[in-house]
Formats: C-alpha cells, sequence, structure tokens
C-alpha cells in the first residue's frame, strides 16, 4: 500500500513526471538552439521559467467563466499525470497496467486539447477564438490517424496493454521492423498533438499572437505549460515502448534505457521542430488525411493479416 | 456598431493585426475581416511613424538636412543619403571622383545584402520557420561588422557627404570585404538551393500574395514586387548614376508574381550583390574621394533617383538660393508599394497576411517620416564611453555586472 | 515616347506649359490653373502613355498652394506636372481614376498642407494621428513646429502683441 503511494506521488508517478519533463524540456530547447547555432537556455531553464510564472498575477478577462478559467489548467494536467501511470518505465511494468490501457492512456490525451480549446473559447477574444477553432480543427486532422498508428503494433501484439506490448516486442524484436511506416506516422502525429512545428499553426506566434492561450497568465499559464512538457515526456514514454522495446531484464539497466529511449524520441521531434516551416491549417488537414491516414490504415491491415498469418 | 453587428450574423470576424503585433516589426493598422480563415476584407492603414522629415529640413541648412535624411530609415539610409546628395550635387553642378562613385556603390550594395538577408529571416520567422531565421541573421552580422569598420556605424553609416563620400576604404578593408563575399556567397547558394527545394518553405509561400503585371501597372509597385512580376524595372539600368555607369548590372526577374517570386528575386539580388561588389573592388581607381561642396545652392529644382533596396526611391529639392532647402520631398519606394496591399490581402487566408505584408519588404519608416520631435527634458550629448557607463549602473541595480564584458573597437 | 519627343509634342498640344528639360530624363512644365493642368494630365496620360504615377509635391508658393505631379513612362522619363490653387479656395479634383496609386499622396495634402481634394473614396487620414485638431497644416510655411503643444494637441502661436 506504501510502495503503491510511493510508486504514485515520487517514483515513477508525480515527482518524477515533473523533474524528468524539465529534463526532457531542457533537452527540446538546448538541441533546437544548437542547431540554429543559438547558445540556447541553460539546465535550469525549465524550472525557472515555470516558478516565475506561477509567481505572476492572474488576470481573468471579464467575459470568461472564472471557474472554468481556473478549472481547465489543473484538468489538463492532472489528465496527462494519469496517463503517464499506465507506461512502463522500467522493464515492462508500470505503475498500473491492464487491458486497455494503451485506449484509455489515448483518451486522456485528449483531454488536454479539448482543455485548450475551451480555454480559448472561454477567453472570448479575437486571437483565442481563432486558435481555440484551430486547436480543434488540428485534432480532426490527427487523430485518426493517431489512434490507427497507435493501435498498429498492440494490434500485432495481440494485447490491449502498454506493459502487455512492451513485453511482447521485447521477446519478439524483429516485429518491430514491420512497424517502421506507422513509427514515422506517430511521430508526426504526436508532433502535431503536441503542436509544436511544423504542426503549429493554432499557436503561430506572428498570425495569432498567442492562439488559445493568449488570455492566460500566471499560475494557469503555468499549469498550461507544464501540461505540454508532461504531454512530451509521456508520448515520448510511449513511442518508446512501443517501438523500441528492447529490454535486459534487471530494473535498474532497464530504467537507464528508457532514459535513452525517450531521449532518442526527443532528439528526432526536435529535428522535425528544426528543419521545416509551420504549414497552414487547410494545409496540415490535405497533408494528414490523405498521406498519413492512408499509410496508418494500410499498416493496420498488415498487422491484422500478419497476426492471423503467423499465428501469433 | 451596424458593421459588427453584420460581421456578427455572418459569422465574420474582425481581426485587428496592429499597430502592435508580433508580426509587425513597425507600427502599422491592418484590420482583417475574416470568414473562417479567408480573408474577405483588408482595411490598411499607415501613418504611425509619420516624423516630420519634411518639415525639419525647411529649418536646418543643407549638411544637417542631410543627417536628417539619413535617419528617415535603418536599414536603407545609405540609399537615401546618396539619393539626397545626388540631388545637391545636380543642382551645384559638382563632378564627384571616380573614387567616391566606387565606395558609393560599394556601400550601397553592401547595403542591399544586408538588407535582403533581414528580409529573409523577417519572413521565415513570419511563416514560423526560425532556423532560416537565425541562419540568415548569423550571417547579417558578417555584413554588418563590414559596414561598421566603413562608417563607424551598424545603421546609419555616415559614408556620403556632398560632393563625395567621408571616408575612404583601406587595402585591408577591401581584402576583408572579399573574404566576407567568399563567405557570403557559399551561404546565399545554399539559401537558394533551400529556396527551391524545402517543401513546407515553398508550400507555404508560393501562390500567395499575387500580384499580376497589370497590378504592378495598376498600383504602380517598384523594386523587388514589381521584378518578381516578371517586369525588368531597376533605376541602376534605367538611368545609370554614380558607378553603374561604368559597371552594366544585371536585372533579375522571375515569373512567379508572388511572394516565392519575390524570394527567389531576393536571394539572387543578393548574389548579384556580390558579384558587383567583386567587379568594383577589382577596379576601384586611385583619387580623391570627394571635392568641396559650396553652402548655397543655386536657384532651381531637381528631382533624383537611385534603386534603394526596396525599389525606386526619388528625391525633390527646390532650392531658392540660401543655404536652406526651400521644399524637401522624399518617395521612399514601400510608399509605391503600400496601394497593392489591400489587393494583395484578399482572398487569402489569415495566416498568409503576415507573411504577404512582410514580403513587400515594409520600411514604415520611410513611408510616413513624420513623428514629432519632442524635445523637452535634459538635451546633452553622451559619447560611447558614457553610454555604455550608464547602462552598466543600470545593470549594476538590478544585480548583474556586465562590467567584464569585453567591447571590441572598430 | 522619350524626353525630346514628350517635349515636342507637349510643346505644341500647350504651349502655355514651357515644358523645358535640363537633362536627359527629366521635364518640369510651368504652374497651371486646375482645369488647364486637368486636360494636360488626361493628355500625358492617354497619348503620351504617361502611366506611372510617381509622387505629388505639395508646395507653399505663399499666396498659392501649388501641386506637382511626377508621372513616368516605360522608358523612365520623369514628367513633372502642376497645378496651383489660392490658399483660400484650395479646391482640386482627385486624379485617382487614371492614377490610383497618387491617392495616397492626395491624402498626404489634404492632411498636410489643407487642399480639399474631392472625389477621394471613403478612408483614413494620412499621415497625421486621429486626434489631430481641425485647421492646422503643418508643411505650410506660416506653421511652425516650435508652437505645437504635444500634450494638449493645439497650436499656440504667440500673440501679436508679444512679439512687439
Amino acid at each position: 500500500m506504501l510502495l503503491s503511494i510511493f510508486n504514485v506521488l515520487v517514483f515513477p508517478g508525480l515527482l518524477f513526471l515533473g523533474a524528468y519533463s524539465f529534463v526532457l524540456e531542457f533537452v527540446d530547447r538546448k538541441v533546437y538552439a544548437r542547431m540554429q547555432s543559438r547558445k540556447g537556455p541553460p539546465w535550469y531553464q525549465p524550472l525557472a521559467d515555470m516558478l516565475k510564472l506561477i509567481g505572476k498575477k492572474v488576470i481573468v478577462p471579464r467575459n470568461a467563466q472564472k471557474f472554468l478559467f481556473a478549472a481547465l489548467p489543473t484538468v489538463s494536467l492532472a489528465a496527462v499525470c494519469a496517463a503517464f501511470l499506465c507506461v512502463p518505465v522500467w522493464g515492462a511494468t508500470a505503475v498500473t497496467a491492464y487491458q486497455g490501457d494503451l485506449v484509455a492512456v489515448l483518451y486522456l490525451l485528449t483531454i488536454p486539447t479539448l482543455c485548450h480549446f475551451l480555454a480559448g473559447y472561454n477567453s472570448h477574444e479575437v486571437y483565442s477564438t481563432i486558435g481555440a477553432f484551430r486547436t480543434l480543427t488540428q485534432m480532426f486532422a490527427y487523430e485518426v490517424p493517431l489512434f490507427m498508428a497507435f493501435l498498429s503494433p498492440a494490434i500485432l501484439a495481440g494485447t490491449w496493454s502498454i506493459s502487455g506490448i512492451a513485453a511482447f516486442y521485447a521477446v519478439h524484436p524483429l516485429y518491430t521492423l514491420i512497424n517502421l511506416p506507422v513509427f514515422i506516422v506517430s511521430l508526426l502525429t504526436s508532433q502535431s498533438k503536441l503542436e509544436r512545428m511544423p504542426f503549429d499553426a493554432p499557436e503561430a506566434e506572428t498570425e495569432i499572437v498567442g492562439g488559445a492561450l493568449v488570455e492566460y497568465s500566471g499560475r494557469y499559464l503555468a499549469y498550461f505549460r507544464g501540461t505540454a512538457i508532461a504531454e512530451l515526456t509521456a508520448i515520448a514514454s510511449v513511442l518508446a515502448a512501443l517501438y523500441l522495446p528492447f529490454f535486459t531484464g534487471i530494473a535498474w539497466l532497464d530504467f537507464v534505457l528508457y532514459l535513452a529511449k525517450t531521449f532518442v524520441i526527443v532528439l528526432m521531434m526536435v529535428l522535425l521542430r528544426a528543419t521545416m516551416a509551420r504549414i497552414r491549417i487547410d494545409q496540415t488537414l490535405k497533408f494528414f488525411w490523405s498521406i498519413l491516414t492512408p499509410i496508418a490504415m494500410l499498416q493496420m491491415i498488415v498487422n491484422l493479416l500478419l497476426r492471423g498469418g503467423l499465428g501469433l | 456598431m451596424s458593421d459588427r453587428n453584420q460581421n456578427e450574423r455572418n459569422n465574420k470576424v474582425v481581426v485587428p493585426i496592429g499597430p502592435q503585433h508580433p508580426s509587425l516589426k513597425e507600427p502599422g493598422s491592418f484590420k482583417i475581416t475574416l470568414d473562417g480563415e479567408k480573408v474577405e476584407r483588408a482595411v490598411v492603414e499607415i501613418g504611425y511613424n509619420h516624423r516630420g522629415i519634411e518639415k525639419a529640413c525647411e529649418s536646418r541648412n543643407y549638411i544637417q538636412a542631410l543627417y536628417i535624411i539619413e535617419r528617415v530609415c535603418g536599414i536603407c539610409s545609405h540609399a537615401h543619403t546618396l539619393c539626397f546628395c545626388q540631388a545637391f550635387e545636380e543642382l551645384a553642378g559638382l563632378e564627384v571622383p571616380r573614387r567616391a562613385h566606387y565606395i558609393r556603390g560599394i556601400v550601397g550594395e553592401l547595403e542591399r545584402l544586408h538588407s535582403h538577408l533581414l528580409w529573409l529571416g523577417v519572413a521565415a520567422h513570419e511563416i514560423g520557420f526560425d532556423t532560416l531565421f537565425m541562419y540568415t541573421w548569423r550571417d547579417r552580422e558578417l555584413v554588418l561588422d563590414l559596414l561598421a569598420r566603413i562608417g563607424g556605424n551598424r545603421v546609419n553609416y555616415g559614408v556620403n557627404t556632398y560632393g563625395g563620400v567621408r571616408r575612404d576604404l583601406e587595402p585591408e578593408l577591401m581584402q576583408d570585404i572579399l573574404h566576407v563575399c567568399d563567405l557570403l556567397e557559399e551561404k546565399l547558394k545554399y539559401y537558394a538551393d533551400l529556396a527551391l527545394t524545402e517543401t513546407t518553405l515553398i508550400a507555404r509561400l508560393k501562390g500567395i500574395g499575387v500580384l499580376t503585371p497589370d497590378d504592378v501597372r495598376k498600383y504602380s509597385a517598384v523594386g523587388p514586387v514589381a521584378r518578381a512580376a516578371g517586369i525588368e524595372g531597376d533605376v541602376r539600368v534605367a538611368e545609370p548614376y554614380g558607378v553603374f555607369k561604368e559597371i552594366a548590372v544585371n536585372v533579375i526577374t522571375d515569373d512567379h508574381c508572388d511572394v516565392y517570386g519575390r524570394t527567389l528575386v531576393r536571394v539572387k539580388e543578393m548574389l548579384e550583390a556580390i558579384r558587383l561588389i567583386r567587379i568594383m573592388v577589382a577596379q576601384i581607381p586611385e583619387g580623391p574621394i570627394s571635392v568641396r561642396a559650396p553652402r548655397k545652392l543655386p536657384v532651381g529644382e531637381v528631382l533624383s533617383r537611385v534603386e534603394a533596396p526596396r525599389g525606386e526611391d526619388i528625391h525633390y529639392i527646390r532650392s531658392t538660393g540660401t543655404d536652406m532647402p526651400d521644399r524637401v520631398r522624399v518617395r521612399a519606394p514601400t510608399e509605391a508599394n503600400w496601394h497593392g496591399m489591400s489587393h494583395m490581402l484578399e482572398g487569402f487566408q489569415l495566416a498568409d497576411v503576415p507573411i504577404i505584408i512582410a514580403a513587400i519588404d515594409p520600411c514604415y519608416s520611410c513611408t510616413d517620416r513624420a513623428i514629432h520631435l519632442i524635445g523637452d527634458g535634459i538635451n546633452q550629448l553622451t559619447d560611447w564611453a558614457q553610454i555604455r557607463a550608464l547602462s552598466i549602473e543600470q545593470y549594476k541595480s538590478r544585480g548583474i555586472d556586465p562590467g567584464s564584458i569585453k567591447v571590441r573597437e572598430f | 515616347m522619350n524626353t525630346e519627343e514628350t517635349i515636342l509634342a507637349l510643346n505644341k498640344r500647350f504651349p502655355a506649359l514651357e515644358a523645358t528639360s535640363a537633362r536627359p530624363l527629366r521635364i518640369f512644365t510651368a504652374f497651371a490653373a486646375p482645369e488647364e493642368f486637368e486636360k494636360t494630365l488626361q493628355y500625358a496620360f492617354s497619348k503620351l502613355d504617361y502611366h506611372k504615377g510617381k509622387h505629388i509635391v505639395g508646395t507653399d508658393e505663399g499666396e498659392n498652394i501649388g501641386l506637382s505631379y511626377i508621372l513616368s513612362n516605360d522608358e523612365n522619363v520623369l514628367l513633372v506636372l502642376r497645378e496651383r490653387v489660392p490658399k483660400s479656395a484650395p479646391h482640386v479634383r482627385s486624379m485617382g481614376e487614371l492614377f490610383p496609386s497618387l491617392m495616397l499622396h492626395e491624402r498626404e495634402m489634404v492632411d498636410l498642407f489643407g487642399v480639399q481634394v474631392s472625389g477621394l473614396p471613403e478612408g483614413p487620414n494620412y499621415p497625421l494621428p486621429d486626434g489631430w485638431p481641425e485647421g492646422e497644416y503643418p508643411l505650410r510655411k506660416e506653421w511652425n513646429p516650435a508652437y505645437f503643444n504635444k500634450q494638449t494637441m493645439t497650436y499656440e502661436p504667440p500673440k501679436e502683441e508679444d512679439a512687439k
């Protein structure tokens, strides 16, 4: 019982999630800067930013519903933290693992996007409304390929639990190569979900100033920022578990492997971020629906056939 | 009010871009009426940077007026002083020495380089391509360092004077100019390649902000905006001035008629500028760098024009025989490019608005030229060392000590 | 049509203009009354193909206000056609149908010189700010920027008695 509380609150629960999110955020910003031949921030920058934001004054717009304004950031942060509990951090075991937790995680991760949209709509301001609607439009674009891409390895593995999938691929590592196309699809849809370049039309600074969160300040903005970086960690962990399952069986070594794998995934995301321009929202829709969705669908069919064919 | 209700009933939103907005480098107001993401109507209002320059010139003598004209714009300051000096020299009948023409030409082409690099970075930032923004501005530092060595300042370099130039170029400086040209040429070839092959860049820039050759004619656009529609208009060829009487310029045109075409034109113009600088440095003659200029101009009026980085720059001076101009009038190139702005914005999406505005390379300061020159408060002259000491004091009071940072001497 | 041809054509048709050229690619003409000016402009636009409107220079000529329209054609000749109106009744018509690009400069004339240009479409003032007092025209020679109070946005010239 005590161990469970420790797991949920400290490791690999909230405290670990918080600390590791700051580390990954730092890696993201530092590598991005170095790719642009800039110096980049020092290691404590994400923590410093968060602390600074928490200390600032909160201004609530007159037309916004106060309760909703305050509740949305908290709810979205809570959802991401809950999602992280199902991700295997050392070896193939997570804090809570059950059949269907992959789907649960994906649904939990949709909540921050919806909160983002509601936050923008609630602010009743031109730029935030446009940003909110773009968030929703982008969700329509990436949601289908995202689900299909994340569920393809599950189909091949025959289990709906992330830890189960990780364990399966640990035993049959060569089957991971079959999932290569859908790995790329997952990366792109995750990049879109996190609203990072090249898919950050909902938060286009030069067009709509700050997007949906334009009216947010102080600790509420801090929670939303926290959600963003925690989401990065959660998605990187899920991707690592689904597509890079190499285990040694020794607990602490698996933990180090986990750190290495998420590091690699974040590096790939930073590369995407640094080398492309921001594409328009209609171009995003076209790209996701006409290119990524067919690939993901094809992969799902292939995996289904393989599963039957290989008699797993 | 009824307009707004009308908009709400039709589900249309009016987005104000400006006067204060992250995408605008200088203030200007664009009220965009949106239908979904599509721009239905754009109302363009400028005038926020009006500084009273023309009136100020009327109450100052020609030497003082030159300083004011230089500060019409930070980025194209050399073009403005060149045009003004040319007008003065034409009215006074001065024959500027050849070496001065060459130095003016070199500085002018360096200015074209740094202005276009700045534009490339800003355009990249507008479409969200921050990496390109950082790269081009890093390369721009090379040019700005050269300009600082030539003129003493990174912008407003004060090289021109009536009758010639004020500073000479030593041989090592010219070697360094050639060296920087070599470095930049590699990087520019990379950017040209990028512009032709990077998919997201092309997707964002192609097909938007279209200005057909008929539109260019109707709205009197100049500079790269006109050249991107295939129209060969360049003052250096139409009315050669200074060093361009001896050196021929290749006019760069493109047929795309859109923002992508303007990008290509500017990148190729940078490569052309490097070629011209190399020729000028190789052929620069020895000799004096200026002739004596009179204080008073004879009675008369004169129109002068040069090819600034943004297009054709026209200056008008009228003199009544004294040492103060009677009327000074500046037609900066951006002024000509504004007229087509509403036309260019309508029909495209909100996401395209910042890049369309940026694509004419707007210099609001050149356009408006009138602010209140207010002087209430202390009027004192401070030099570089004092200003630095003041700013170090400021930072120390906030707990940071920048005093240990070494300042590079020019 | 190059410089010499333009001058010949203009002087033949409008001898009162006294079109002169001190150097290639520049043609200056004399001030004319608004009606004459409009005819000349129409002629230059349609018959001589001066379709590019480059600029308008407003000048304070003491009793009158002068407007000099700078036009250009495909051969890059700069032609200056001018009209003059009395300061007490500065009414001109906009040349916007022929030269849409000059409308912005006509607005400048309205704001800075107090010229009343009829036929301009609805639009914001340019370039002066919205709170600018009526009747103050900065580019007229008698207007001195030192007497303008920025805080209250009013022009306060010294009284005649104080000057004595």
